[in-house]
């Protein structure tokens, strides 16, 4: 079939990406980077990041109204949830051969305007749904769901549809499983047999349409292998499921399988990603490092969550700061070389100001910043 | 597609020789991975996490710890940090500054964060400053307002621009801006949209003047984002609607022309959503209710597809270069 991008300009973008890189590092001089700009073009219309985001939001409004327009001289007040579900088909038509137009015409990449009505005409699909059959389980309304993101997909290779169907489909598992007696006692092997399986499936894709997709589908069963076998996940969503009401939850049965798993799967991420440089890896065993910490510490920590999390700070900021005083120079395969990546220093401004900076309430007394606030301040004054 | 594919690419079309590419691929598979970014993200959760601990553990054992041992502990890490700072800053110029020395800007943020505990702890315990608040917010301030401009340190400069409008009363945080401030105290709104605007032209200033250049955009971006929105909620909830409608739509024709000069896409975004909330609302504040719905579809359908048309097109319409 053939794909509403054109592929040689994807392939054509991820040639530049790596030679200006090659280039910044002076393994390539100016007119080979010039050469290559001009043997590979790209004619994509590919905005900046900020203004992605304005597209994005006016198309939503402009598709939203634009469909309360119409509707009103389409519908009456007496219409059925059949005539609704039609109408909802119809516009979910428009709007795909409106976006397969505008992909053509203005040549769209991911530039927002496609994005959101790519996302509007799957909701336009998928909405009626609970209007025409409103008794299915919800294994089978998000079983529609996933086969629905997965053809958008396979179509678009949107990235949040890539992860929705993902994440439809373990729900669509997980509700499935839900209907057997012992289906909570396997559902964390399921989860990680499925997550294992997709891994492995989405690893043999190679071509460059589906890049940033696999990537997604990557991270996202990383996660979902180790959550699923995270012994606070399981505890507390065992308790969630048989609607026990104890302070307490319930211990599990084979615990220490699953103990085994929080302790081991993120180490075992944080080795392999450092040894095949797989950044994806690393950075997942990284945070699943912290979970792995936070689910010990919930159950078994002696100290109080203040201390908790002033400790955790303090060998965070030791930690890291040892390493990148040790890592001056690359050793074991890592550096601290600063890659560059564009974050605008607008958005680092938000970030401090927000976590860190002061606020009116607090009245002088800023314990702990945005976490703490003004807390205490009404008891002394 | 991988790297050899690519050279191989490269090669065939005579772009680069053989041994090149060879040199290249080398490079490729020898080059260790590079975990800048990760180790600066745990530091700087480390430094969130350490002084939200560290208030709550001040806070929760306020009456059973030894208050000397506690202040002395962290008076000491706040100097020692500071000190580390100094000694390792290179002297104050106007333009930025590039430190090689990795930690520095993160052991300063440590040490204000400390600072401020301390401080916090001082007047928790002992009431150091009584019930003159604004003694208490403005020292921090003015501390951290030196810092910025004698170590040349951005995240430093918005935690001081968040203890000047503190010391105002205000929110200045981007994303607390709306529910953080009492907008509909008229004297909440005015004194926002002063300090805003008093921002915005230093940070115009800084960019003029070549003092910190790099400063102006965290000035512009903290203060007019205050004062446009303070002006929207006052052309909402105020009389004058015509004064607040034409100071928020300058905010917005500031933003737009920062973003051509700057080719900064984030003050076009917020520059063009102000200014569409508030020619919407002028436009709609007086229309009665029967007539609302259907204009307002055709209203919202056409004018959202201009702003598309125009964020298309805005290269061509500003005469940006890029």
């Amino acid at each position: 079939m053939k794909k509403p991008y054109n592929l040689n300009w994807i392939k054509n973008i991820e040639v530049q990406r790596r030679a200006t890189d090659w280039a910044s590092k002076n393994l390539l001089d100016k007119p080979q980077l010039e050469a290559i700009k001009a043997q590979y073009q790209t004619h994509f219309y590919r905005p900046n990041f900020f203004v992605k985001i304005g597209l994005f939001l006016f198309a939503i409004i402009a598709s939203a109204f634009f469909m309360g327009f119409i509707s009103i001289f389409l519908t009456d007040s007496n219409i059925t949830d059949r005539g609704f579900a039609m109408i909802s088909f119809l516009f979910a038509g428009f709007f795909i051969f409106f976006l397969e137009r505008q992909i053509k015409l203005l040549k769209f990449f991911h530039s927002g305007v496609d994005n959101a009505l790519l996302y509007i005409s799957i909701a336009l699909l998928f909405v009626p749904l609970f209007l025409l059959f409103n008794d299915l389980k919800i294994w089978q309304y998000s079983l529609v769901l996933f086969i629905l993101l997965s053809i958008a997909t396979i179509r678009y290779a949107d990235i949040l549809t890539a992860a929705g169907s993902f994440l439809a489909l373990f729900v669509t598992l997980a509700n499935f499983l839900m209907n057997f007696s012992a289906g909570t006692l396997i559902l964390p092997f399921a989860v990680m047999l499925m997550a294992a399986c997709i891994y492995f499936a989405v690893r043999k894709n190679t071509g460059i349409y589906y890049a940033d997709c696999c990537k997604i589908i990557e991270i996202l069963s990383f996660a979902a292998f180790y959550l699923g076998g995270n012994y606070l996940i399981v505890r507390e969503g065992n308790a969630l499921l048989n609607n026990s009401v104890r302070p307490i939850s319930l211990q599990i049965p084979f615990a220490p399988v699953f103990y085994l798993f929080t302790i081991v799967i993120p180490f075992a991420y944080i080795v392999t990603g450092v040894r095949k440089k797989d950044r994806i890896l690393l950075n997942t065993g990284l945070l699943a490092m912290a979970f792995s910490m936070v689910s010990f510490g919930y159950y078994f920590s002696p100290f109080t969550t203040a201390q908790h999390i002033f400790v955790s700070g303090l060998a965070l900021i030791l930690f890291s700061a040892a390493l990148i005083r040790y890592l001056h120079r690359p050793k074991l395969g890592i550096s601290d070389e600063p890659e560059k990546r564009n974050i605008p220093d607008e958005l680092k401004s938000i970030l401090i100001a927000q976590t860190l900076g002061q606020d009116p309430e607090t009245k002088g007394i800023n314990f702990g910043g945005g976490n703490f606030g003004g807390g205490g301040a009404g008891e002394v004054y | 597609m991988n790297t050899q594919s690519i050279l191989r690419d490269l090669v065939g079309k005579k772009i680069i020789s053989e041994s090149h590419a060879s040199l290249i691929l080398e490079y490729e598979t020898a080059k260790p991975l590079s975990v800048h970014w990760e180790l600066r993200y745990m530091l700087y959760t480390g430094i969130l996490l350490f002084n939200s601990g560290l208030g709550m553990i001040i806070y929760e054992n306020i009456d059973s710890i030894g208050h000397q041992a506690m202040i002395a502990a962290i008076a000491l890490l706040t100097a020692a940090c500071f000190y580390y700072a100094y000694q390792k800053s290179h002297p104050y110029s106007h333009d930025e500054i590039l430190n090689s020395n990795k930690l520095q800007e993160y052991i300063l943020l440590l040490g204000c964060v400390s600072f401020l505990a301390l401080e916090g702890y001082l007047q928790f315990q002992y009431e150091l400053f009584g019930s003159r608040y604004g003694i208490a917010v403005i020292i921090p301030t003015i501390l951290f307002f030196v810092c910025a401009y004698r170590f040349d340190h951005r995240g430093v400069l918005s935690m001081a621009i968040t203890g000047l409008a503190s010391w105002l009363g205000l929110t200045i945080a981007p994303l607390s801006v709306v529910y953080g401030n009492n907008l509909t105290d008229l004297k909440i709104l005015n004194s926002a949209i002063i300090l805003g605007t008093l921002l915005t032209v230093t940070g115009w200033l800084s960019e003029r003047l070549s003092i910190k250049k790099h400063f102006s955009s965290t000035y512009i971006f903290l203060g007019g984002n205050l004062a446009a929105l303070a002006a929207i909620s006052g052309l909402i909830n105020q009389p004058y609607k015509v004064a607040y409608a034409v100071l928020s739509l300058a905010f917005c024709l500031f933003f737009v022309l920062n973003a051509r000069r700057k080719q900064s896409h984030i003050f076009l975004l917020i520059g063009i959503i102000y200014a569409y909330i508030t020619v919407t609302y002028l436009i709609f504040f007086r229309i009665s209710e029967n007539a609302y719905f259907s204009l307002m579809t055709v209203y919202l359908t056409v004018s959202s597809i201009g702003v598309i048309y125009f964020l298309l097109n805005f290269k061509k319409i500003l005469g940006t270069a890029r």
